[in-house]
């Protein structure tokens, strides 16, 4: 087996006295789109953090490409949540995707050819060519994101988290971003991306992540859907479980009884 | 002396008029103030009393030529408010139809109202009798007329009758315009009211303290009682106060040094007393600030003086010792041992220290994760030698989900690497407490409260009473003694699915 684009192991997080991830292990095998779910506060945004390298473990370590994630620089790139951008800021959908070759750029020269035929070819990718002299402020919610994994792309990034990229976008819209990330995905990339909505999850995603400070579940949608899991999880706070196909029942555990001897007798 | 500073100057008419008239401008500026603060707006208050300049200059020339009068207060009130309305409506005009943000349009409306007002008052300077230096800085000695004082009466009236009657409209609309406009309040009209009232505030207070210290007299009291008030009334009622001890200190000060002008001086006091506020507040201060991280005991601290107790729970130990096997220094320990003694974990007599029953509790506690800590380290391979360190670090992570959960996915293990026994949780395992075998140890005894999940093998049956005995094969194997004398072997997940209430 080929190593795998990212791996988790045993990946605990604090911020205080309790875990916010705890013993946290999963691999993910390249060009995967998996979604990452969990009620709120129950470590997702810590996930991708931690991947990123943004967030150092307690214990444990997180691997991309075989290799220790604070030592792969430029090829995660991470899609920022809507909140987090200033859209008013004076600067095109060109010069964002230019962006992402920033760090391929030495200090004394200016962007390349080359960068600026990357940046395009990302832009294209994503459909967002005919927009290039566009302030950012000036595009809807689903062009926005659109942008940013322009950039991510424009980056080399082989790997791409994103944050809760489908709030606040309309149905449309979401159709939209999620095309981009197929496409994405079939260029050979491997994308974690935070999701809210179980109904759509299973249709989505290729693997699915259920965290609730530990990892409760990783695996196809089939495996991870489950209602008696996600009840556990979401603790009965969700009404959806009843309208989701039903998945495979997690295995069940069968403990064993046996007849012995009085072990106190030596 | 008493006499000759506090209670003579009260007696002069023009000291009882400026003290009047200046306190009835701080009751509003303080009221008011504290939206402009809470909304962030306060450069638009400096925006509107520069405006003024170009106002009162206008409405004093307006005068002077239609109606051949000087110094008409009222004309002067009327354009300063006009210019202060000009202005406003510029700033959101620029910022609206451009990109500028407000507060950079604030900066090029207002700096152009005030040079336009700057440039009339110099062309008409020998016909214009307003002391533009006065008015821009402050006077050096405050003169109030009746007919101001009248009028700063009248704009008080006014200000604090609209603030009372829409005291929810302005509050939900300053803490939540969202929520506000879905009630219907409209968000707009409260903005533009609040803006207006702003304006009047700043217009009567200029003559008190001058353009360019008005923001001063709007912000300073109002964000002074914002750090001691957690309610937007009490904060009002507050920064009036602030406001009125700030008018009299000032004018005290400036009339016992004489030669220092008034407006400034109270704008000064007002400073010093926000500063002094800031230092001694109760909960948002400095001092209270320093005082609690001083009375903080980081748990890192206490947790290492409860681990000195590790050997021996039971044991009297001597500061020494402790102070031997704590690394800090020897004032932190003894404030962590004054906050063990004042939770009642630790017996404190003369230098010898001994835990309570909850002080050994919460030991024991500690030392549980401890141990579960380094077991499961050294499951992830990790070597021998770093263990401990690791652990130690690790270990304050000892909330009861954690460490159960670390328990269970070690198998509830017997000993830790360096072959310590791990304590089990005692709160957890009392007399009727309800728990699954797995978390029981040799000698537990206890009827079984339910079987969940699937079981192989001979039957158990609820109801029935069990005796633990000792673990097996390197703790993987649990054994049980029926009441009919039987004995049965369970697996771990044999273990985990029968819940037994404890005798
Ligand atoms: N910067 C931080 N400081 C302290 N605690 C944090 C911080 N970020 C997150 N947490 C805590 O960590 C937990 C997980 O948060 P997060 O990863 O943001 O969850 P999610 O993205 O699933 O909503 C929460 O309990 C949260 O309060
Ligand atoms: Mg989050």
């Amino acid at each position: 087996m080929s190593t795998p684009a990212i791996k988790v192991q045993n990946v605990t997080v604090s911020y205080g006295p309790t875990p916010a991830l705890l013993d946290v292990s999963f691999e993910v095998p390249s060009g995967q789109l998996v979604g990452i779910i969990g009620p709120n506060g129950s470590g997702k945004s810590t996930l991708i953090k931690t991947i990123l390298g943004f967030k150092k473990p307690d214990v444990g370590s997180v691997e991309l490409f075989g290799e220790p994630a604070d030592q792969v620089r430029g090829r995660v790139a991470y899609v920022p949540q809507h909140g987090s951008v200033d859209w008013e800021f004076p600067i095109t959908v060109r010069d964002v995707a230019l962006m992402g070759r920033y760090g391929k750029i030495p200090w004394w020269r200016d962007a390349s050819a080359e960068d600026k035929r990357v940046a395009r070819e990302a832009l294209e990718m994503v459909r967002m060519e005919e927009f290039e002299n566009r302030q950012i402020g000036q595009l809807s919610g689903g062009q926005k994101q659109r942008v940013f994994m322009a950039r991510a792309m424009a980056q080399g990034a082989d790997i791409l988290l994103l944050d809760e990229p489908f709030s606040g976008v309309d149905a449309a819209t979401e159709r939209a971003i999620l095309d981009v990330l197929q496409r994405t995905k079939e260029s050979g990339r491997t994308l974690m991306v935070v999701h809210h909505d179980l109904a759509t999850a299973a249709e989505y995603f290729d693997r699915l992540v259920l965290v609730k400070q530990r990892l409760y579940a990783y695996g196809t949608p089939k495996q991870v859907l489950h209602p008696e899991l996600l009840s556990g999880v979401y603790e009965g706070r969700l009404k959806v479980f009843s309208s989701l196909s039903h998945g495979d029942a997690p295995a069940e555990v069968v403990g064993q009884v046996k007849e012995s001897k009085d072990p106190t007798e030596s | 002396m008493f006499y000759d500073l506090i209670i003579a100057p009260l007696t002069e008419s023009a000291t009882q008029r400026a003290l009047l008239g200046g306190s009835l401008v701080a009751i509003v500026c303080g009221v008011i103030g504290c939206y402009v603060i809470l909304r962030r707006m306060a450069f638009l208050g400096d925006a509107l009393s520069h405006a003024m300049l170009a106002g009162v200059t206008a409405g004093y020339l307006f005068m002077q030529a239609f109606f051949n009068r000087e110094t008409h207060a009222g004309a002067m009130l009327v354009g300063s408010l006009l210019a202060g309305l000009f202005t406003v409506t510029a700033i959101s005009f620029v910022s609206k139809i451009s990109r500028i943000k407000e507060d950079a349009a604030i900066g090029i409306m207002y700096t152009g109202v005030f040079a336009a007002g700057g440039l009339l008052a110099s062309y008409f300077s020998e016909r214009i009798h307003v002391d533009i230096y006065h008015f821009v800085m402050g006077s050096s000695v405050l003169v109030i007329d009746d007919s101001e004082l009248w009028m700063m009466a009248i704009v008080a009236a006014i200000l604090l009758a609209i603030v009372i009657i829409f005291f929810r409209q302005f509050q939900i609309t300053s803490f939540d315009p969202v929520m506000a406009s879905s009630l219907g309040i409209s968000v707009i009209a409260f903005d533009y009211l609040l803006t207006a009232c702003t304006s009047l505030v700043v217009v009567s207070a200029v003559p008190l303290v001058g353009v360019i210290l008005v923001v001063g007299m709007l912000v300073t009291p109002a964000a002074t009682a914002y750090l001691i008030s957690d309610r937007l009334g009490r904060m009002q009622v507050l920064a009036a106060i602030f406001g009125i001890t700030s008018v009299f200190g000032g004018m005290y000060i400036s009339t016992w040094v004489g030669k220092i002008s008034t407006g400034p001086m109270i704008v000064l006091f007002a400073t010093l007393q926000f500063l002094f506020v800031l230092l001694v507040a109760p909960r948002y201060g400095i001092l209270a600030d320093w005082l609690r991280r001083r009375s903080m005991v980081p748990q890192q601290l206490v947790e290492d003086v409860l681990g000195c107790f590790r050997k021996d729970p039971k044991a009297a130990l001597s500061k020494s010792v402790v102070n031997k096997y704590v690394s800090a220094k020897p004032e932190e320990i003894r404030r962590a041992i004054r906050w063990l003694d004042s939770r009642d974990w630790l017996d404190v007599d003369g230098d010898q220290l001994q835990l309570t029953d909850t002080g050994r509790q919460e030991a024991v506690r500690l030392l549980r994760a401890h141990r579960l800590w380094e077991t499961y380290l050294q499951h992830l391979g990790m070597p021998e030698t770093e263990l401990h360190d690791r652990a130690h670090v690790l270990e304050h992570m000892h909330d009861e989900e954690t460490v159960d959960y670390l328990d269970d996915k070690l198998g509830h293990p017997l000993q830790d690497p360096h072959g310590a026994d791990i304590p089990i949780d005692e709160v957890k395992l009392t007399s009727g407490s309800k728990v699954k075998i797995a978390n029981l140890r040799e000698g537990h005894e206890g009827t079984i409260e339910s079987l969940e999940g699937k079981l192989t093998g001979p039957s158990l049956t609820v109801g029935g009473h069990i005796k633990v005995g000792p673990r097996k094969e390197n703790g993987e194997v649990w054994t049980l003694r029926l009441a009919d004398g039987r004995w049965v072997e369970l697996d771990h997940s044999a273990a985990d699915s029968i819940v037994v209430k404890l005798d």
